[in-house]
């Protein structure tokens, strides 16, 4: 469903990716890990083009989507593309990002209208069965101000959800919760792991990783250090530097 | 000091036209001023300096020598270029001169609105497959309102008074109006009142904006 192959990144003069090359299986749920300003975020990011990679390639779907050298591009890309790229990847971002000035159903109607061009009763009566899914239905008039940060989460997944995406990316998304609120977003993300949606999570939640990954990749300072189940990273790590970062969580 | 019906009648029609060209001003402005804001922040080389050479020469000159030059130099100019001069009114010429000067300004206003907007705004929209034009109609521009309310009620109030320079061209406004009253009776009086309109003009212009102001601050 991805795959990426030889992604190198630099901001500047710093590398923050080198030489990256993993794939994810449909239906599969990968867990990123990782200390901070390893590139598991940018890693994200690029995948949706929000950052673009300055060497490698990046296959969704089986589809060639980025093909970049010295940072330019090697084969053409429309914003059509890119546009519709988007929609076919979903994305969670730690900060929520909601519309402020729309209400939840709002938030999440709003992209099935206008890239869609669903009409609107038919976006609504999805929206408000999206945000039934994630246990919001009652919140569907509200505003973004008067909900809580695991509220907007929520909405902010039903918001990506409603796009209908193969795949969904997850960067960080509990990282700015308080720890109430933390366990409500992963009761609803595990729901759509099990539910066989192909997932890519960014995280520091460790137990979300034990429990719902299929895989977990263990990233530091721009390298992939070492990948495999969640019993095989947590239980038995091969490398001294992802028991090194383990024994600091 | 008695003020017969002549005199009314000579401040009211001032008044009028002051808030004509106001109104005129600051609507067709706006769009302007927004097409030019969206122009500095495109990716396009080309029309971002054409925009900033825009914004460049109407902030960068007097208002009073613009409004000059569009009324006197325009038909000399045409006259020069292509044979016979295009003459406009001075209504006209003054409304011409403050929209192009007033959309340099809000342009620089709306851009910093835009510019103010969280960065994850763009990406979520990005993210969810919109194009660069639906994220700036229905995500980005409405976020604006509230920030770009003060500077726009600023700007607002700032022409309503210097639409007293086109008394220069010779356009009966409020501020002509009163100086003719004044200068031809020797009345200092007309210049208060004149003063007096101008307040009840702009005071009432501060009252609407603070209420839109309100209106626009209910959820964000």
């Amino acid at each position: 469903m991805i795959k990426c192959e030889n992604i190198d990144k630099f901001f500047g003069d710093l590398q923050v990716l080198n030489n990256i090359t993993f794939e994810i299986k449909p239906s599969e749920v990968v867990c990123v890990i990782g200390p901070s300003g390893s590139g598991k975020s940018t890693l994200l990011r690029s995948l949706n083009h929000l950052e673009r990679i300055t060497k490698g390639k990046i296959y969704i779907d089986g589809e060639l989507v980025d093909y970049r050298e010295n940072d330019k591009d090697l084969m053409k890309i429309e914003s059509q593309k890119v546009t519709e790229l988007c929609s076919e990847l979903g994305m969670v971002f730690q900060r929520f990002n909601l519309f402020p000035h729309k209400t939840a159903l709002g938030n999440v109607t709003m992209s099935p209208m206008l890239v869609r061009g669903t009409p609107k009763e038919e976006a609504e009566k999805n929206g408000l069965e999206m945000l039934e899914s994630v246990g919001l239905l009652d919140k569907a008039y509200e505003y973004p101000s008067r909900l809580s940060g695991g509220q907007q989460q929520r909405v902010a997944i039903a918001r990506a959800l409603a796009m209908e995406p193969k795949i969904m990316l997850f960067d960080e998304p509990t990282s700015a919760l308080d720890p109430e609120l933390v366990g409500e977003v992963l009761e609803v993300m595990k729901a759509l792991a099990l539910s066989g949606m192909t997932m890519m999570v960014v995280t520091h939640e460790m137990n979300f990783a034990k429990e719902v990954a299929d895989r977990v990749i263990f990233m530091d300072e721009g390298i992939i250090v070492e990948e495999g189940t969640p019993k095989q990273i947590f239980d038995k790590p091969k490398k001294e530097r992802t028991k090194a970062f383990l024994a600091r969580i | 000091m008695n003020i017969n019906f002549n005199q009314v009648l000579l401040f009211a029609k001032g008044a009028l036209t002051t808030i004509e060209l106001t109104l005129i001003s600051m609507i067709i402005g706006t769009f302007l001023g927004l097409i030019i804001a969206l122009g500095r922040i495109s990716k396009r080389k080309i029309i971002d300096k054409v925009t900033w050479v825009y914004v460049w020469i109407f902030r960068g000159t007097p208002l009073l020598l613009q409004i000059m030059i569009v009324y006197l130099a325009i038909p000399l100019l045409t006259k020069e270029i292509f044979g016979s001069a295009i003459i406009m009114s001075r209504f006209t010429s003054a409304c011409i001169a403050l929209v192009l000067n007033t959309a340099a300004y809000l342009a620089e206003i709306f851009r910093a609105g835009i510019l103010s907007i969280d960065k994850g705004q763009f990406e979520a929209s990005k993210a969810l497959g919109m194009t660069s034009r639906q994220t700036m109609i229905h995500v980005i521009i409405p976020q604006t309102y509230r920030r770009v309310l003060p500077p726009y009620a600023n700007e607002f109030i700032m022409i309503l008074k210097d639409t007293s320079l086109v008394s220069s061209i010779g356009l009966a406004e409020l501020y002509r109006a009163s100086e003719k009253l004044s200068s031809s009776t020797g009345k200092w009086e007309y210049l208060f009142i004149a003063a007096g309109i101008y307040l009840l003009l702009t005071s009432v212009a501060t009252r609407i904006f603070s209420k839109l102001e309100k209106r626009y601050s209910v959820y964000i």
